[in-house]
Parts: structure tokens; sequence; C-alpha cells
């Protein structure tokens, strides 16, 4: 049967090349099917890989107090509106009173403008305290330091900026103890932090500035919004998020029946929201250029029935040789398979290339597994689309077939 | 000699459009080794259909019909495909090759259908071809051979497989009459080295070639009788 498969193999590569054009229009549905559908699973891994690179930054073991939860489902905004603000000094308690609890920051941010003579950026700077180190480890500075208690407490200008903002600012020179403006008042660069890379322009570290929380508050707000983060000491997360709540609720003497009225946030609540979008974003996206793919299938079954028909008498003439309803399946089913392999193949290729392309814009890459897929995927619409007509092939009466004119 | 073809009141019925068209009407016939028959008679008279029975594309609707003892109606179309594979050449009117093949692939195909490795497949081939004057053609494409030649290939490829029978449907048709001779010279060359060959034909010089000529008319065998035997001459 190897004989044979090679000669079907042989057959389907002579009927595809003999008829060129034909044959490359047809695969044109299959290449762009397979071309859609592997470009968006690349966006989709792409999409992962930001996302994984900035939640490097929303460590697991670490709780995020604010007054709201991030994804509140339908607790009503006006009764969060009314809810009481994070305090400071909460910190301090949760430190003292829970086992659980290893280090708390509190954060406090705005968006604004930093300008250096005539460069300005715009950027998002928040005020926290030299705890913040503690309860961030993918935070690292590249170069001179991050504030101290001193500072901290005596409300110096001070502040620690991210990659992005130093290179925006300082294009040609080295921005430590240099001077930049934010609104009216000067601050002295006293850090750099090293660049995290972003997620989709959000939550990037690296368009940021830090500066001491005494300075902050000082400068904008003593009673702004205010988020503390609370570093675990253990890995079972949710037992002490059971124990920070209850301290919380005590501080703020809620009776049992009442509801928290703040909320614990958790990079897990934001990572299980990303499944959903991603989900959703990915489940219609392949949805939508599977139907491509569907659409090039169609395309080859119609070509295929066009073969078979043109070739009736040469089918004819097989099964008078002796070739069996299988082998004329065979024979069949190989050409509508080759050009969708051809075809998955093409399409694959320029989909990989179009992928480092938009490496350059957009951290992505094709997954192996899918570009596997992608050609098993090929092949499956090559069987499906090529069944019917094969079929019909197969089953040609080799007396009508060979009258066939 | 044992019988190698028996029809025992084969019928075939066509249903055309409610009308029972009666292709073939209770023939009788054996058919021994080493014969040489045409079949002659009108157009209508059933030929095709008896070809068709004797060459396993077609089953009859009534009657027995053995060959090599083996019981060919009760056959299913792979065992029936097997038969035409293995016993069974065809040469026909319009030669039938695969236009993109050349000469030398033509004469394999029934040979890859019998699963032969591609070297026992090609020594095969080039064996057929040689035996019918093509040597030097093998690897020409059937556009770039003449009548005579596409003829010569197609009975290379019918012999190929060593058959029990070859069967030829008016193989001279399209040919001119000096090709047409060549055709019948190998055809008889073919028989006196042990084949049995059937011919169907209308032209009663080609029907002469053979030993035994049957006549149809409107499904039955009307006349069964020796030829005038001629032996084919050198020009």
């Amino acid at each position: 049967m190897i004989g044979l498969f090679w000669e079907n193999f042989r057959i389907s590569l002579g009927s595809i090349f003999a008829n060129k054009t034909r044959s490359i229009l047809t695969a044109l549905g299959i290449v762009i099917g397979v071309l859609s559908v592997t470009l968006m699973g690349t966006l989709i891994s792409g999409l992962d890989k930001t996302f994984e690179k900035s939640m490097a930054g929303f460590r697991s073991d670490v709780l995020l107090l604010s007054r709201m939860e991030w994804f509140s489902g339908d607790t009503d905004w006006w009764e969060m509106r009314n809810r009481p603000r994070m305090k400071e000094d909460y910190g301090q308690k949760l430190l003292a009173r829970s086992q659980f609890v290893e280090a708390v920051a509190p954060v406090s941010e705005r968006g604004g403008s930093i300008i250096r003579d005539d460069r300005r950026i715009d950027s998002r700077f928040f005020g926290t305290t030299t705890s913040y180190l503690a309860t961030n480890s993918s935070t690292e500075i590249e170069q001179g330091r991050f504030f101290t208690d001193g500072e901290n407490r005596s409300g110096a200008r001070v502040l620690v900026i991210g990659g992005d903002v130093a290179d925006a600012l300082f294009p040609n020179e080295d921005p430590l103890d240099k001077y930049v403006k934010i609104g009216n008042y000067k601050f002295r660069v006293i850090g750099i932090l090293k660049k995290m890379g972003k997620f989709m322009g959000m939550f990037s570290m690296d368009n940021q500035a830090t500066m001491p929380m005494g300075t902050y508050k000082r400068l904008y707000a003593r009673r702004g919004w205010m988020t503390l983060r609370v570093k675990v000491n253990t890995t079972d997360v949710e037992t002490a998020k059971g124990d920070v709540r209850g301290i919380i609720r005590n501080i703020r003497r809620l009776k049992p029946t009442e509801k928290d009225n703040f909320g614990i946030n958790q990079s897990s609540t934001l990572e299980a929201q990303y499944k959903a979008i991603k989900l959703a974003i990915g489940g219609t996206g392949i949805f939508i250029t599977a139907l491509s793919l569907i659409v090039g299938g169609i395309g080859i079954m119609n070509i295929m029935f066009v073969s078979v028909k043109e070739r009736t008498r040469e089918i004819g003439v097989r099964k008078a040789l002796g070739a069996t309803k299988n082998m004329i399946l065979g024979q069949f089913l190989m050409e509508a398979i080759m050009i969708c392999l051809i075809a998955g193949l093409f399409g694959m290729g320029i989909a990989y290339g179009l992928s480092i392309i938009i490496n350059n814009f957009f951290p992505s890459s094709m997954p192996m597994g899918l570009a596997v897929g992608a050609i098993i995927l090929s092949v499956i619409i090559g069987v499906i689309s090529g069944l019917v007509p094969s079929y019909r092939a197969a089953r040609l009466d080799p007396i009508d077939a060979l009258r066939y004119e | 000699m044992p019988d190698l073809i028996s029809l025992d009141k084969i019928k075939r019925h066509y249903d055309v459009g409610g009308e029972i068209v009666r292709a073939l009407d209770g023939v009788d016939l054996t058919i021994k080794q080493n014969e040489y028959i045409s079949i002659m008679g009108p157009s209508g008279s059933g030929k095709s259909t008896l070809m068709n029975m004797i060459g396993c594309l077609d089953s009859p609707s009534e009657g027995i019909y053995e060959f090599e003892g083996e019981l060919v109606h009760e056959m299913d179309d792979n065992q029936l495909a097997s038969i035409r594979n293995r016993k069974i050449g065809f040469v026909f009117q319009t030669f039938n090759l695969l236009p993109k093949a050349t000469a030398l692939r033509n004469v394999e195909v029934p040979l890859i259908y019998a699963n032969m490795s591609r070297r026992d497949r090609i020594q095969k081939a080039e064996k057929a071809l040689i035996a019918v004057g093509l040597k030097e053609r093998m690897h020409h494409k059937p556009n770039e051979l003449s009548g005579g030649q596409r003829q010569r290939v197609a009975i290379a490829r019918a012999l190929v497989n060593d058959p029990s029978i070859i069967l030829a449907d008016e193989p001279t048709g399209n040919l001119d009459s000096k090709s047409g001779v060549e055709i019948m010279k190998i055809l008889d060359t073919l028989h006196d080295s042990g084949n049995t060959i059937i011919l169907v034909t209308h032209e009663e010089y080609i029907a002469n070639h053979a030993d035994r000529s049957i006549h149809l008319f409107d499904g039955k065998i009307k006349e069964d009788r020796k030829t005038n035997k001629v032996k084919s001459v050198d020009q």
C-alpha cells in the first residue's frame, strides 16, 4: 500500500501543478484562513506574554487594600463612593496584629506632566513609603537609590523615575541629581527604575515616577485615594486575606451584619478577569477566522468536484485497469489534502514572517503548538472538503465513466 | 483444454425511464484458453454490454458467469476490480491513455494497482513496451505519439500484468488503415504466443483475423462460426 500512497502523492502533485492558476486560487482561501487563525493565536499569545510580564509587579502574595473592589460585581457604586478612605496607619495596625503581614506600603497616585527644560512627558506619579520595595520585588533600582525614611518624614522633594521617563527627559545625559518639575514643584532625581515592559500601555512602572509619601501628602492631598500594598509571608494567601479582612473590619468597627466597606484585591482577581476577557476576544477571534477557513474548505470542495468531473474518463480507465473504490477515493482525497497542506504551510510561513514584524510593536511569538495545529487543521479541512467529491469519484460506474465525453 | 470463460443464460436488463431494455437476453458462451474470437453485430445488438460483462465491468442481471472457475456474478466491487487487474487486459477504441503520463507510466498503472514494487513495475512495463515495438518512445507522452503508437502503448498496458484474456473494443476504429494493420499484426502475434483475445468490431476483414466469430442480434447470439482465417502479411 506504500507504493500506492506514493503513487497517489505523485498523481496529486502532478494534477496540482498541471492546473497552476486554479490551484493557486483555490489554495488562496486556505492560505488566508490559516494565516488569520495563526496570527490570531500569535496575538493572543503576545497578550498572554505581556500580561504575565506586567503581572510580575502584581505578585500573588501581595494584597491590595483599597476603598473599592476592582471587580465589584453588583455592589452599588454609590455605596462604594461613600465608603471611608484607607488610612496610612492601618499599615502599622496590620503589622502589629497580623502574624501573616510582612510589609505594608501605602500608595497614592495621580497623573501629571514631568518637565525638564523644554522636554515633557505625561506620566503618573505616586507617593509611597520605603516599604514599597519590600512589597514589590519586581521593582529594581537601575541607577541611584530609593528615598529614605528621613526623606519621607521631612517631605523631601526627591523623585525615583521610571526608565521611559528617564529616556524621554534625559536622552543624552545622566539624570541623577538633575532637577525636574511637576507642576510648580522642583524635584531632584535620585534614582532610576529598571524597565519592566508594559501591558498594552497599562500598569507600566516605566512611565511613572515615585516620591515619598510625606512629600506627596504635603504637596497634593492629605486625604486622597490610597491603596495599601500588603505583602503576606505565606503561600496560603486566602487565610492571610481572611486575617487582614478581620483586622480591617475590627479597625472600622463593623458589625457582623454589615458588609465590608473596603476591597481586598489580588492579582488573581485581575488574572481571572483577564482570562475571561482573553477567552471572549480569543474565542470570538478564532471563531471568525475559522469561518474563513471553512470558506476556504468550500473552495477546495468546489474545485475537487470540478476535478472529478473533468477526469471522469480517467477514473473509468483506472477502474478498468483494476483500481478499487478505495484506491480512487485515496487518489482524490490525497489531492484535496495536498492542496490544503501546501496552502497551510504557505499561510503559516507568511504568518511567521508577519509575527516577526508584529513583534517589533507588540511583543509576541508564534507558538510552535499552534503552528503544528494549523497544519493539522489544514489537513483535516482537506479531508473534510475532499471527502464528498472523492466519494463521488470512487462510486462512479466504470462503464458510464468510460463513456463520459 | 479447460473453459476459461463460461456464460450461462446471461441476461442484462436496463431500466431506461421505466422501459426495460434487454441489452443481453440469454447469452450462452464458452471460451477456451488461447481462443481468438471476434464479436460482431449492428449497434444496439449488445456487443458492448457483452464485452463489459466479460471484462467484469458489469454484472449480469441473471445468469451464471464463471471466469477460470470463479463465480463472477457473485463478486463484490473489490473482487471485480481485482479480477480486472490480474486477469483482463483492455484495449479501447479511443486508447484511453492518461494524457499527462509518459508511455512507461501509462503501462505501469495496472501494476501499481497490483501493488508491485517500483523496480519490478518499471522492468515489466519496459518489457511490455519493447514487445509492442516502442522501445525508443517509452518516455514520450501520448500527445507526442501517433495514433498507432498510442494504441500500441494501450496494448502494452493490457498485457503488462500477464492477463488471461485481452479484450479489444474496436482497436482499429480510430486508426488509419496502415496503423490498423500494424495493430492487428501485434494482436495476431500475441495470440500466437498463447494469449486469449476477444475482438469487438464491425469490420468483416478485422473479424477475420480471429478463428471464431460471434454475431449478436437483439441481445442474443445469432451465429457462432469458424472464420476464414486470414493471417496478417508484411506489406
